[in-house]
């Protein structure tokens, strides 16, 4: 029969061989391998100041017969510190999840025990299967006065410790970061950067619980960041981005009045529309398209002249000015 | 007879609200109106978080630390409480989540008014005093929300309850102490009640009530 037990690091161990009386001639082995007779007091074993590695399985033999006496597993390990807890409600206002951890390993198991009141009432925190130590709890009443208390307490077979959390309703309110985000180029305009998101999947009621925006953006080879605020809407366009270079984008959110701001959301990078070495070109079309209209009355296939998108600045809307009055003018002299 | 003079200040400081609000509201149409009290509701929160520090300070310890957290103890309930279920709350037609939210702010101005009387610093009688301004202001945006809305005004605040004034010093500080709680509840309510409403409100209403009034 394997006997179990379990002790602190830096503490003295004796261990007796079974029912066999001390002064009997006994052979020790840990995981098969035998222990020097120095650490033998009579028949009993001694380990003084345990560490982590003498942890496994400890096996008495009777000296003679080499019959098993005894049989016991060694755990060292350490008594638990203070847990770490953290309660948060990022699906408001469905509920909110608690989840913890031990600052440092106690190398033997543990168990939790979590408890949540809600002024005289017990709530039930349902444990999540994956990930371990979090649970999380529905709200059965919204917009309450009274605080909740979680306490964890964490137990092992050297010792136990607990910690305690106490907060309004209002104040765990932290959105997971905003989903999706893009960031892409404006045709046309190379100071421009367009950014567009979705509000993370876990914010269940975006109608009646809006999110607001916050955005930060930089040139890679700077280190200082812009930001913008925005109270609603998943996009905004970047107009100050310097040409040519490439930006890092993130996007955070928080709940338009209440908690606070999500972490930041993945960055994404993305680099301002530039115009190709086009000059050339540009003329030259120009030329081809007063020649096409000498020979034909039609007007020329659009080209790149005349963009849709090219609208904006005002070097583009006199060049597409420019092709349609030459061209108007070719044609009206050729009727 | 302290019980009297309660009585006679209550009944006489809250016949205010019962003035209509048209005149404001006249103007602006109720989705403009909506996102008025909204904002003044954020502004209230705002002056609240520094009135509520303090007149808590006032009161002195336990009231004034962080994790004071008092059971509610059974005293009838002067101001009704924000406190909802969920899917009721979702559920409120419009005319009933504005009638809360006027009923309750009518009821808190009311005893913070008393509060005002009462108090000892002059700090804390001039914060109380322009805080009560504001909510004020509060209460006829809400009124003239609900009267653009064609939604009759709740009737004025009932006669205080019956329940008798707090009997010790003690008792009368977590008074004021679950007061604040409720009226910053509130406020965190109330936020989330004009996002709903602001949503609900169409734009088209506006067109209809003008054309009603003859413009």
């Amino acid at each position: 029969e394997m006997h179990s037990q379990y002790e602190r690091v830096g503490a003295d161990v004796t261990m007796k061989c079974g029912s066999m009386d001390w002064d009997a001639a006994v052979t020790w082995t840990v995981n098969g391998t035998d222990i020097d007779e120095s650490h033998l007091n009579g028949s009993y074993l001694i380990l003084k100041n345990v560490n982590l590695t003498q942890t496994g399985p400890y096996s008495c033999y009777e000296g003679s017969s080499w019959h098993l006496k005894y049989q016991t597993y060694l755990r060292v390990g350490t008594p638990p510190k203070e847990p770490v807890l953290m309660c948060r409600s990022n699906n408001y206002p469905k509920g909110f999840y608690c989840s913890w951890h031990l600052p440092t390993p106690t190398y033997i198991p543990n168990s939790f025990n979590i408890s949540v009141i809600h002024g005289t009432k017990e709530m039930v925190c349902e444990k999540d299967a994956v990930p371990k130590n979090r649970c999380h709890i529905r709200y059965l009443q919204l917009f309450s006065t009274v605080k909740y208390k979680v306490t964890l307490t964490v137990t092992n077979a050297l010792g136990k410790n607990f910690t305690t959390l106490t907060f309004d309703e209002f104040a765990i309110v932290k959105p997971d970061p905003p989903e999706s985000v893009v960031a892409k180029p404006v045709p046309n305009n190379p100071r421009r950067l367009e950014v567009s998101w979705q509000n993370p999947s876990s914010w269940p009621d975006p109608e009646s619980f809006p999110l607001k925006f916050f955005l930060r953006y930089r040139p890679l080879i700077l280190d200082q960041w812009q930001h913008v605020e925005l109270s609603d809407g998943t996009s905004h366009t970047i107009t100050d981005a310097y040409a040519g270079k490439e930006y890092i984008i993130q996007v955070a959110a928080k709940d338009n009045d209440i908690g606070t701001w999500s972490d930041w959301s993945v960055a994404v990078h993305a680099t301002p529309w530039t115009e190709e070495p086009k000059h050339l070109t540009t003329e030259a079309q120009i030329t081809e398209t007063t020649s096409a209209s000498t020979s034909s009355f039609m007007a020329p296939p659009t080209t790149k002249i005349c963009d849709k998108g090219a609208m904006v600045g005002s070097g583009a809307v006199a060049v597409c000015w420019t092709a349609g009055l030459v061209v108007a003018a070719y044609s009206v002299l050729f009727i | 007879d302290s019980w009297g003079i309660f009585t006679f200040l209550c009944a006489a400081l809250c016949n205010l609200p019962a003035l209509p609000a048209l005149n404001c509201s006249e103007e602006l149409g109720p989705g403009q109106s909506i996102q008025q009290t909204y904002d003044l509701t954020r502004y209230l929160e705002h002056q609240l978080r520094t009135l509520a520090g303090t007149y808590l300070n006032y009161l002195g310890p336990p009231f004034n630390e962080p994790d004071f957290n008092p059971p509610r103890l059974a005293r009838a309930e002067r101001v009704p409480s924000a406190t909802v279920d969920l899917d009721l709350w979702r559920g409120l037609t419009d005319n009933a989540r504005l009638a809360a939210n006027y009923r309750a702010y009518s009821r808190l101005l009311c005893y913070l008014r008393v509060l005002d009387g009462q108090v000892g610093t002059a700090e804390l009688r001039h914060r109380l005093a322009h805080f009560c301004a504001s909510l004020q202001g509060l209460v006829l945006s809400i009124g003239g929300v609900m009267s653009s809305l064609g939604y009759p005004l709740p009737a004025g605040p009932p006669a205080p309850p019956g329940a008798p004034l707090a009997s010790n010093d003690f008792l009368k500080k977590m008074d004021d102490f679950w007061l604040l709680k409720e009226l910053q509840t509130w406020l965190w309510r109330s936020a989330k009640d004009f996002n709903r409403l602001k949503k609900r409100v169409p734009p088209a209403v506006v067109t209809l009530r003008l054309e009603a009034r003859g413009f």
